[in-house]
């Protein structure tokens, strides 16, 4: 009866119905995305493996964030050289997942289903670790950190486990001549520290454990002094640092690849370890270091400190980024190697006049890699770009900090040699 | 623009005759300065009888605020502004609960929704999601070699902009105004249209899982003209453009020079 006039358009509006998508009781959700190379498995999505449908190619390089499904929110997660190991802070049984190459057993033993006596040596999916808890229904796993092929889980109340390779002892454990670690169900256990162990890091082939009271334990390969103990050997029982470390409450330390860096409480910075790369070139010419240094910069109460294979990154407590060593260091290509430390300008993390409050919270480093995070949770990546682990979407290296599309709020990223992990939340 | 006195009409020279001094009869030729007749203004008509008007970046019906016209010379000038590709900024008013298939407040209704789960927050980590996004897409379409040490220096300074064609991309959000259901919004953008941006407050309202139409689009700045040189309604009279184009003319050399070089 010819077109509807307003007032009948008015009263047709106010009958329609009113859909609800969320509630006020919406809660964000938290979500892992990984991204890099999947063919070792360590993406942890078996289609790009094997592909489950005959239309499916199989997928070499995943180049921009894909979403991973957990069972369980993950609360801390690390890359190594092939794998990663994902640990949520749960009561239950299950507590920390792993992915990847298995054959120095860093994911503890994944029994085949084929052959019930053999274990896989790659393992395509998150799969449960099995770990020899006294009460595994009362201990939290805090940090997982890898290394090349061993790992270390750290829990709250029963010390720190160790599995994977142990040649140079870096599982903590006597070294064994002839051991075959591939298929080894042996996962040791590390309880003899002064105090609490706060926070474990893998190096290439050696461990470091902090403690509550701030003192620094390590354990593994010395060649290139990174265990810091005053010699080049191997150590296979976790020792504690001296140097200029002694009596210094350390809050932070980090290490990827030879080279070892610790924060203290005073906002110092504190080196050892590999400097072929004029890492440590602000202390000495040596390119070993087997003693913990002081590092004489002058850029302000550092907050932070991460370590690559040849470069290093330091956050300062007023959100400001450093970089020195060598490779891209993210100032353009002109920028090789530096023994002092270089600032990335703030207006390359998207600090401008009309967002003047942006500031890097978290720096993590991956073996050539760098990252950095935004309080507004926005993922920055720069270095080599090997097989698509920086996670822009494009193959090509990035010569200065490039923003990762992801669809969430970046809580915390991981970097390994050639794949990351990160842990988001969703917006709404 | 008629009823203005025009130019002085050109003189010459001719030998007119006169009357010799002292005799009659004998007729002297004496130089004098006589206005040519072809420039009299019974000859040659009014002198404007048509304008050139040129005008800048469109602007919608729906839409209001600052819309750039060149008249005559200025239309060249016009053309070297659109190469300059600068910023335009809208205010962008919107209201949640509502979704129509124009995504403005005037079309067919879609859907309802609740929106009571909104906040500020969440509506500020959305713009600097899509800040981000725009911010690469900005990169990408500028055409310069990211390997570059140019390209860095550049991007330190935040002059990397596309300077050819590209699509909408946005420089910059910031969110004036959250009064639940309505919201206003500051966006300073590059090559969009206002259908764009209306676009743009739909897929806001959609990502915060409810749904939102445009209310008002307002340019308040297109390049170098703000609203402060722009002339109202009723200020549409010769004087004040006379004066508006000679207020503007410095900033508009400053910047083509700046620009283009």
């Amino acid at each position: 009866a010819g077109p509807p006039g307003t007032r009948q358009l008015r009263e047709a509006e106010e009958a329609a119905p009113v859909f609800q998508y969320a509630g006020k009781a919406a809660r964000r959700k938290d979500r892992v995305f990984v991204w890099g190379f999947s063919y070792s498995g360590a993406l942890g999505i078996p289609s790009f493996v094997r592909p489950d449908a005959g239309w499916k190619k199989p997928r070499r390089i995943q180049p921009t964030p894909y979403r991973l499904e957990t069972e369980e929110k993950i609360s801390s997660a690390a890359c190594g050289y092939g794998f990663t190991l994902l640990a949520s802070n749960t009561r239950d049984i299950t507590k920390v997942w792993g992915m990847g190459l298995n054959k120095d057993s860093q994911l503890g033993f994944q029994r085949s289903r084929r052959d019930q006596t053999k274990g896989y040596e790659y393992v395509l999916e998150p799969s449960p670790i099995p770990l020899p808890l006294e009460e595994p229904q009362r201990t939290r796993v805090l940090q997982v950190s890898c290394g090349r092929a061993h790992s270390l889980i750290l829990t709250d109340s029963e010390g720190v486990f160790t599995m994977g390779n142990n040649s140079y002892g870096q599982c903590g454990r006597k070294v064994v001549e002839d051991e075959i670690y591939s298929g080894s169900h042996l996962i040791h256990q590390l309880k003899e520290f002064d105090s609490r162990v706060v926070q474990v890091v893998c190096g290439q082939d050696h461990s470091l454990f902090r403690t509550k009271k701030g003192s620094v334990y390590a354990c593994g390969w010395g060649a290139d002094g990174q265990t810091g103990l005053g010699h080049y050997n191997i150590t296979s029982v976790p020792t504690k640092l001296h140097g200029d470390i002694a009596g210094v409450n350390i809050i932070q330390v980090s290490s990827y690849g030879d080279c070892c860096l610790a924060v203290s409480d005073e906002g110092d910075v504190f080196g050892w370890g590999n400097s072929e790369y004029l890492q440590l070139a602000s202390v000495t010419e040596t390119t070993q270091v087997n003693v913990p240094r002081h590092l004489p910069f002058k850029i302000g109460k550092v907050k932070e400190a991460a370590c690559g294979g040849t470069g290093n990154i330091v956050l300062t407590e007023d959100g400001n980024v450093f970089v020195w060593g060598y490779g891209i260091l993210g100032k353009g290509p002109n920028l090789i190697e530096t023994g002092v430390p270089e600032m990335i300008p703030p207006s390359l993390f998207g600090c401008s006049d009309f967002s003047p409050d942006i500031r890097v919270a978290h720096v993590r480093c991956g073996l050539s890699q760098f990252a950095a995070l935004t309080n507004r949770g926005e993922l920055f990546v720069w270095g080599k770009n090997l097989r698509g682990c920086l996670g822009t979407g494009r193959m090509e290296d990035q010569y200065f900090p490039w923003r990762v599309t992801v669809p969430g709020e970046v809580v915390d990223v991981a970097c390994g040699v050639d794949h990351m992990v990160s842990m988001v939340r969703s917006f709404t | 623009l008629n009823a203005a006195p025009g130019r002085a009409p050109r003189q010459q020279i001719r030998f007119l005759p006169a009357p010799a001094p002292g005799g009659g009869g004998a007729v002297e030729l004496v130089p004098a300065r006589v206005p040519v007749l072809a420039d009299h203004p019974l000859v040659r008509g009014p002198r404007f009888r048509k304008l050139k008007i040129g005008a800048g970046h469109r602007l919608d019906v729906k839409a209001s605020g600052v819309f750039v016209l060149g008249i005559g010379h200025g239309n060249k000038l016009l053309t070297d502004l659109y190469n300059c590709h600068l910023t335009k900024v809208y205010t962008v008013g919107g209201l949640f609960g509502k979704a129509t298939d124009d995504f403005s407040d005037m079309g067919n209704l879609v859907e309802k929704t609740t929106f009571d789960h909104i906040t500020r927050e969440k509506l500020e980590r959305i713009l600097a999601v899509i800040q981000g996004t725009n911010h690469k897409a900005l990169l990408m379409y500028s055409n310069i070699d990211m390997k570059t040490q140019e390209a860095y220096e550049l991007a330190v300074k935040g002059l990397i902009r596309p300077m050819g064609k590209s699509p909408p991309i946005i420089t910059a959000v910031r969110c004036l105004q959250f009064a639940l259901p309505e919201f206003q919004l500051e966006i300073h953008c590059l090559h969009e249209t206002q259908q764009y941006l209306r676009k743009m407050v739909h897929e806001i309202g959609l990502e915060l899982k409810s749904s939102a139409v445009c209310t008002q689009v307002r340019r308040i700045r297109d390049g170098v003209f703000t609203v402060d040189d722009a002339l109202p309604r009723t200020r549409w009279n010769l004087q004040s453009i006379q004066e508006a184009i000679q207020n503007c003319q410095l900033k508009v050399e400053t910047e083509l020079e700046k620009t283009l070089g």
